[in-house]
Order: C-alpha cells, then structure tokens, then sequence
C-alpha cells in the first residue's frame, strides 16, 4: 500500500514537473554526497526529480565508494512522496532519515539533500517532511518549520572574513586583520598557521588550509613559566607571545639559515628603534637584542626558512609589536623542536 | 421552625464534609498524554503533524516516558504546544504532565503543580585545551570567560566569579563554542545541561568542564489539576529515578554529561 502511495506521489510529481509552470525547471540535476565529510557533487544526474532523490536515497555506486564517497543518508530511507508547489519541493521520508544521535550526520543529510535539489534549476526551496510531519528540532542548525532555502556551511568557514575570524581567534592575525579581503597580512597569518600546522608553506588560503582551522586549537608554548615571555620555534619557525603559559600572538620568523641562531633561554637586554648593523651594514628596525648581537627585527624578506645571519626576522607589520611586547629583560626561550 | 432551620444547616453541614471524602479521587489515567515543546535536539525532538506529536526523542521524552510506565500510564501520547507559554495558561490544558523546561512561575500554579526538580539550570564552567583546571571561583578571576549573547550567564558571573576582564558575549553558541576551542576564550559558562552539546563530543578540542556554579533553579514536571496524578508520587519516582542512576544515565545518554554530578565550584 505505501509502495502504491509512493508511485502514486511520484507519478504526480512528474505530473507537476511537466505542468506548464513547472516547465522551466530542469529535471535533471547533480547529486550530492560527501566526502571526508565535505559536500561533493558525484557528477552524475538522474532524469526527474524524484528519480534524483531515489538516487541520492540509494546512496553513492560501488565505484563512487572506492573513491571515498559516502552518505550520511541511512541506506534504505523510504521516499513516502514528493510534491513541487511553486518551485519548491517538498519531500517525504521515512523515519529512518531522522535516526542518528550524531548531531553532524543529521545536519548533513538535510545538506545533501538540499544541495542535490538545489541543483535542478529553477527550484528555489526545499521542505522535508517525515512520515507526513514536521521535524522539530531533530537536525540542529535547520529549522524545517519552514522552507530550506540554502544548505548550512556545515561549521565551515568559507568566506576570507570568516577565515580570517578564525586566524585571529587562535592568534596568527591581529583582530584588526580581519577585513574580508584577502591581503597581504592575511597570506602572512596563513603562512604562520602552516607553519604550526605542518602544512605546504605557502600562505594560500585553500581547502587544506580551511580544513586544519576547523579541527587546530590555541598554539601551546613548549615550555610552563609563568610570567610575559617569548618562545621562537626554530623548527616551526615562528615566534610566539606568551602571558602566564596562554599564546596571545603567533608570529611568521625566519632565523638563522644553518642553525646561525642559537637555542637557549635568554632576556631581552637592549632595544633600539632603528639598529644599524655593523657587520652587514644595514639597517634593522625595531630591534629587541636577547643574546650577543642577535636580536628580534623587522626585514624587508622574511621567507619561509631560515634565511639571516643570526638575527630573527620579521613582518614590518609584526616587529613593532614584539618591541611592545618585549620590554627590558623579557624572557626569550629559543627552542628547537619537531614540527 | 427555627430550631428545625438551625438542625439542617448543622446536619448539611456535617454531612458536607463528609460527602466530599466520599467522593472519589480522579481515578490515575492509564493512558497519559504529556506536553512537549519540541526545540532542543538534547531535551526534546520529534517530528508533529497538526498537534499530535508522532516521533519524539531527547532527555524529557525518555524521562516522560520512564516516569509514566512508573505511575501506571501504559500508553504515552506526546502532544506538541507552541508556543510554549501556552502550556501553563489557564484553562483546561488537556494533558496529564508537561516536560517543556519548565521553571515554575507564582502565577502558574494555578494550572498545574509542580514537582522537584529533575534537571539542574547550574552554569557549567568549561575550559579551552590546555588550561589548569581550577581549583574554584577565584581562579577564573583572572581568566577571560566567554558567555553567550541571551543567556543569563552573564550576570551570574559578574556576581560570582568577578572577572577581572569583562567577559566576551558571543553571538550563539556556535562562536562561543569556536571562540573556545581556538582558545581566545579561556573558560565558557554554560548551563549546565548544555555544556556537553558544546563539547559536541570533539573534547580532544577542548578542556575539561571545570565544574558548576550554582545557580538555585532547576527544570520542574508539570502536574494539570484534575489529571488524576499526585505530585507526590511524580516527586517519589523521580527520586527513585536519581537514587538508581537511571536519570543520571539519561543526562548522559542525551545531553553528553550528567550536569548533577559535576563538581561545584565555590
């Protein structure tokens, strides 16, 4: 009887598709899946709208699970109908699509399915019923009381402002960085993060680099003083501001190229707005000296490695905060560890 | 003839009395039906269709339905009332008890009684990665303490834990819950219950959850007049429901951790 039902509810869903008002929309689309629990689109489509929501209830093809797709949708989610009103959608499943404990499998099953009738043009909306009744509260962060018009972001920063939110949160950007343009101090606080992260070193704003933000919590200091001091990672190379064991700031350095910087735990003894360089005859702003004529500056390159002859270089934009920071005979532990 | 007047009001009125006890108590229904307001995927969810509420789940409803085979009721109808300050207004309410969050008002116990508390509105104290747990209040003193926009979390702090720093006011629980982890917040104060829906079971990105600071409410069962159910034996069976672990197990179960059993802090 429920099968009945079903093609019954089907055969007037086509109806609707064909109606003159329904027309525009295409009864093809792309099906969604996920994959490493991003949203992905499997490039296959299915004629229909309601053949497109069997296919994404049938789940992804042996071939598509080789390559690592998956549903959050429960295998065997019965479609009990489907309706298209003023391009909008609205579908019914069976209980067995609300069924999960984990807060992020429900909250995806909506976005795959959103996503997958999203992508038929000309809708504009999709409703979820299930067994005939409204959900409430069972997929956290939708409300489907009313018509979904976009899938969330599955607490996903994908804007640059939102990004760049996140970077400031854990310390790499300063909170006036957070513009929503994609600039040169936001490529600077990426390259920090990869540093720290471990990733490629190349301060671009891509999916890997989203993807660690989402799941990488506060820099911790290697060591447990109490007190304002400054900890560099010559592995890492950054060079973290530290108050009573919390990192409030995380910075892009390059040291000494063939470990010319040397480790151990020091104090900033002297400090000159604009040190002149004897040896190497240049000028070395904002300069915080911690060990012989070694000192914290700012340099107009600071690539990715260990590039100076000692001394630890800085962001033009970076040094005058770690001279603010670093007053006479703050502590500078220079470590060495594994990245 | 006013002797005899006088006789039969005194016999009335003796006789009042005695009919009232005679009369029978509402007799306990076998089939209950309970008052949700469906919202909060830990305490209660479920799909409605019209007012019948045809799939349920979370920490209310298995405590509804625990707490309803335990007085008798072997059927359980779940209703849905929106909004949820209908549930207490007066007038017959149509349901036999309410597990909506409630925290009993004066004005309500017109409607219905209300029994012990079942679920505890302490604020719950949860730390970002890496922090020392401490020992109490004071420790928080100097730490930045984040709160969400809307809760009433922020003053409780400012009378209790006095921060040094002003605590931060996130817009909703998913940036208070980004603001910890990345640890520009030292310290999110929750109510209780929500604590472990914040942790989200991704706790290697967090801290531990330090403790509670008590707050004096907590979430109360509903009981309409008339329904045939005494408070008392709602209160009984709940503590029964505490004392075998039953309650702490659903709080557990549902909510991520038993707010009752943290430690408070002082």
């Amino acid at each position: 009887m429920r099968r009945l039902a079903v093609s019954f509810s089907a055969a007037l869903a086509v109806a609707a598709l064909v109606t003159p008002a329904e027309a525009g929309a295409a009864t093809r689309g792309d099906i969604w899946f996920l994959r490493a629990g991003e949203p992905v689109s499997v490039g296959r489509s299915a004629p229909g709208v309601p053949g497109l929501v069997r296919s994404l209830l049938a789940g992804p093809t042996k071939r598509e699970r080789s390559d690592g797709v998956r549903s959050a949708i429960p295998v065997g989610t019965p479609l009990l109908g489907l309706r298209i009103d003023r391009r909008v959608v609205t579908v019914d499943l069976g209980a067995r699509f609300a069924q999960a404990r984990d807060e992020t499998a429900l909250t995806s099953r909506v976005g795959q399915l959103v996503r997958t009738l999203r992508s038929v043009p000309g809708v504009t909306g999709v409703r979820v019923r299930i067994e005939g009744g409204i959900p409430v509260g069972l997929f956290p962060g939708y409300d489907l009381r009313r018509t979904v018009r976009e899938p969330l972001d599955v607490d996903r920063p994908t804007s640059v402002r939102a990004t760049q939110l996140l970077l400031a949160d854990l310390g790499f950007l300063a909170p006036t960085g957070v513009t929503g343009q994609s600039d040169e101090e936001t490529a600077v606080a990426v390259l920090a993060f990869e540093k720290w992260a471990g990733l490629p070193r190349d301060g671009l704003l891509d999916d890997r680099v989203r993807a660690t933000l989402d799941r990488t919590t506060r820099p911790q200091p290697l060591l447990r003083r109490p007190g304002k001091r400054v900890e560099v990672d010559l592995a890492r190379q950054i060079a973290l501001l530290v108050v009573d064991g919390r990192v409030e700031r995380v910075f892009h350095i390059s040291s000494g190229a063939g470990g010319r910087t040397p480790s151990g735990s020091f104090r900033v003894y002297r400090k000159e707005r604009l040190s002149w360089s004897v040896p190497f005859s240049t000028w070395m702003p904002w300069a915080s000296y911690f060990v012989g004529g070694i000192a914290f500056h700012a340099y107009g390159s600071v690539p990715a490695y260990p590039a100076s002859h000692g001394c630890i270089r800085m962001m033009a934009r970076d040094a005058p905060l770690l001279y603010a920071f670093a007053t006479y005979g703050t502590p500078v532990d220079v470590l060495w560890r594994q990245a | 003839m006013r002797r005899l007047v006088g006789l039969l009001t005194l016999t009335l009125a003796l006789a009042a009395p005695a009919a009232a006890a005679d009369a029978p108590p509402p007799a306990r229904p076998t089939s209950l039906v309970v008052a949700l307001s469906l919202g909060d995927s830990g305490l209660q969810a479920g799909v409605v269709r019209g007012r019948e509420v045809i799939l349920a789940r979370g920490f209310e409803v298995e405590l509804a339905r625990l707490l309803a085979r335990r007085l008798g009721g072997r059927v359980v109808r779940f209703i849905d009332v929106r909004p949820p300050g209908r549930l207490l207004a007066a007038g017959a309410p149509g349901w036999h008890l309410a597990l909506a969050s409630i925290e009993p008002t004066p004005e309500a116990r017109g409607t219905a009684a209300f029994s012990a508390p079942y679920l505890t509105t302490d604020l719950a104290v949860v730390l970002r990665r890496g922090l020392e747990r401490p020992r109490g209040l004071a420790g928080l003193r100097t730490r930045l303490v984040c709160v969400a926009r809307g809760s009433d979390a922020l003053p409780v702090v400012a009378r209790t834990v006095r921060p040094v720093r002003p605590p931060l006011v996130a817009p909703g629980r998913e940036r208070l819950r980004t603001l910890l982890r990345t640890g520009a917040c030292d310290a999110a104060v929750v109510p209780a219950w929500q604590a472990g829906a914040l942790i989200g079971g991704r706790g290697r990105l967090f801290g531990p959850v330090a403790g509670r600071i008590e707050h004096g409410h907590g979430l109360v069962i509903a009981v309409a007049r008339g329904s045939g159910l005494d408070p008392a034996d709602v209160d009984r069976e709940l503590r029964r429901l505490r004392a075998d672990g039953s309650l702490g197990r659903l709080a557990r179960s549902w909510l991520g951790l038993d707010p009752a059993a943290l430690r408070r802090l002082r």
